[in-house]
């Protein structure tokens, strides 16, 4: 994909790009979805950090059982933080476990990943008051007052990940791998009286209510590495659907990840790949670059492409988007990021044609504007004392102001 | 595209996202504050610079304080330094992050809607949708701003388009007549 370079004298804003890219070609390999990256610390010996400057996803290990997840009890009584259908003590804790659970099956049931419904050890109550808090445990709270809460605020994942092996959060276990999530809690806002939140059964008489499960599904999105996604139909989207509504499908036993967008599933084939997958091994990969190289930032130094560009692809028959990612950096050992335009969009399902879309870009966008997943793709001496110059990078300002054309890839 | 023309277009764009603000109910993380939430919910709103941010360990939980150089006040009484804390940051070898929390750079420049509970330090209400950075154009050096909130594409599969909702891109002067009309509003 050819992007033609022009430095409007106003901003300005071009038409979507569609191009005819039919294709598939089976390049499996690290690529930048809305994952919140992690760039080891190569100061540290190659034994703890992998020597590599490169960015790694944020992932759980995906073992049997190896995702513990506890929820605390305690809930807020005024107001009352979720509404349920069954109103006795024992009945509320079960509908909410209920839906917890099947929050959980959500996730587990792509096919394609490692993810499997044994991943997630089975949930775990506690009576603790203030249960979520960087100590090793995964929780969930409804009744935890956080300072981090403002006006405005639903419900959050704090999520912590480890730049090198051997470290840990708390009682946790060290870490086993860089990038791995030692600690990811879920705070939902007990504090507002406008705020309330309704289990899938109670939603229909609380159309007041956010639905419970929609927003859980999101959160736990966020405790296995995703970002938000900028894709409307995704669950990873930021913004949840109206009180009284969900997201998606419901679940069901035959498709327990029904609420889940293509977009979702594509991204948690690349964030846990299963290496015995044969159908899901197809990738849409590209450059986006100017025209006119001058108009490509001098600085930083080495940026070769165009970098922030939305890239969506297509099925061709159905018109589903199937995956998107943030395009413009490519990464090799032992890095850095190299700014170059690439785009690349993993683990897509082959037998099928794809269109692409790329977003036009317009104007200034810093790069901590348009996605927290890269904003943290550098480290450098400014950064971070002493950090080795051959593996150092800074992220540069997003590209702007250019119009597109395509021609056709590989 | 003449010039007026491109610029007409411009209007039309943002007045179209205007009214996806509109239509958007809310968030996963967050409930929609629109200018007029912002300004009324916000303990102080001022022009900031940011001189620099510290990350640590407080009530078992990574927060990043990040000092600001006070440029312009345009609500509530504010110190020439401010202090802003919010979740999140990187110590040590541990890296804390909680997505539309906003993180900012020396140096840059933003208007932030401030809140805090009583005696607790400064944090940015609504996180990206209080946040509102400064850009330059250096070609005209109009400045312009552009909400954190409103920045990311979004794609949307039933028109295949890209839109954008929220505030993007208007002139600082025009960004501060709108403020100054919800504050005013705050105030009726």
């Amino acid at each position: 994909m050819r992007a033609r370079g022009k430095q409007p004298i106003i901003p300005r804003i071009s038409a979507a790009l569609f191009a005819g890219f039919y294709g598939v070609c089976g390049i499996p390999g690290a690529n930048g979805y809305a994952f919140n990256q992690i760039v080891p610390d190569v100061r540290q010996p190659a034994s703890v950090s992998g020597g590599s400057a490169c960015p790694v996803a944020a992932h759980e290990i995906a073992a049997p059982g190896a995702i513990a997840e506890q929820w605390s009890t305690v809930l807020g009584t005024n107001p009352v933080t979720i509404l349920t259908q069954n109103q006795t003590a024992t009945g509320r804790l079960n509908e909410i476990e209920q839906a917890i659970t099947q929050s959980m099956a959500v996730w587990t049931g792509v096919s394609g990943t490692t993810l499997v419904p044994g991943t997630f050890a089975p949930i775990a109550r506690t009576a603790t008051q203030n249960a979520c808090g960087a100590d090793g445990v995964n929780s969930i709270c409804f009744d935890q007052a956080d300072a981090a809460f403002t006006p405005g605020i639903l419900a959050f994942t704090r999520v912590i990940t480890a730049d090198i092996i051997g470290v840990q959060v708390g009682t946790g276990a060290p870490a086993t791998q860089v990038g791995q999530i030692l600690d990811a809690d879920i705070y939902f806002d007990p504090s507002s009286s406008t705020i309330t939140f309704a289990t899938p059964a109670a939603l229909a008489t609380a159309p007041t209510a956010y639905d419970f499960e929609s927003l859980l599904i999101h959160e736990l999105g966020h405790t296995l590495g995703f970002s938000h996604s900028a894709v409307l139909s995704a669950m990873m989207y930021p913004f949840a659907p109206a009180p009284g509504t969900f997201t998606g499908t419901r679940p069901t036993v035959q498709q327990p990840d029904a609420p889940l967008g293509n977009d979702d599933i594509a991204g948690l084939r690349v964030l846990y790949p299963n290496p015995s997958d044969t159908v899901n091994v197809g990738s849409l990969s590209g450059h986006i670059v100017p025209a006119n190289p001058l108009s490509l930032p001098a600085s930083p130094p080495g940026v070769t492409g165009i970098f922030g560009a939305h890239v969506v692809a297509l099925d061709a028959a159905s018109g589903a988007v199937i995956g998107a990612t943030l395009g413009g950096w490519s990464c090799s050992a032992p890095g850095p990021a190299q700014f170059d335009g690439t785009y690349l969009i993993n683990h897509l399902p082959v037998g099928h044609s794809y269109q692409i879309y790329a977003e036009p870009l317009d104007n200034t966008v810093y790069p901590s504007l348009v996605s927290p997943a890269i904003t943290s793709l550098c480290r450098n001496p400014t950064t971070d004392a002493g950090w080795p110059p051959l593996q150092a990078c800074v992220v540069p300002q997003v590209n702007t102001s250019f119009t597109t054309r395509t021609r056709p890839g590989t | 595209m003449s010039y007026a023309q491109r610029r007409r277009f411009l209007w039309i764009l943002f007045l179209g996202g205007l009214v996806l603000l509109a239509v958007a109910a809310s968030a996963t993380t967050m409930s929609r504050l629109k200018l007029n939430d912002l300004a009324q919910e916000s303990t102080a709103v001022a022009r900031l610079r940011c001189l620099g941010s510290t990350s640590l360990w407080e009530q078992g939980e990574i927060w990043t304080e990040t000092k600001f150089e006070v440029e312009q006040r345009e609500k509530g009484p504010l110190p020439e330094i401010v202090t802003v804390r919010l979740i999140g940051g990187s110590v040590g070898h541990l890296h804390s992050r909680v997505d539309e929390v906003p993180a900012f750079r020396t140096g840059e420049e933003v208007y932030l809607f401030l809140w805090a509970r009583n005696g607790e330090p400064y944090q940015v209400l609504g996180w990206s949708q209080g946040t509102f950075r400064i850009a330059r154009d250096p070609r005209s050096a109009l400045e312009v701003v552009t909400q954190d909130s409103a920045s990311a594409p979004i794609f949307d599969p039933q028109t295949r388009t890209f839109r954008r909702g929220g505030i993007r891109n208007l002139p600082v002067a025009i960004f501060r007549e709108r403020l100054h009309k919800a504050l005013r509003l705050q105030n009726q």
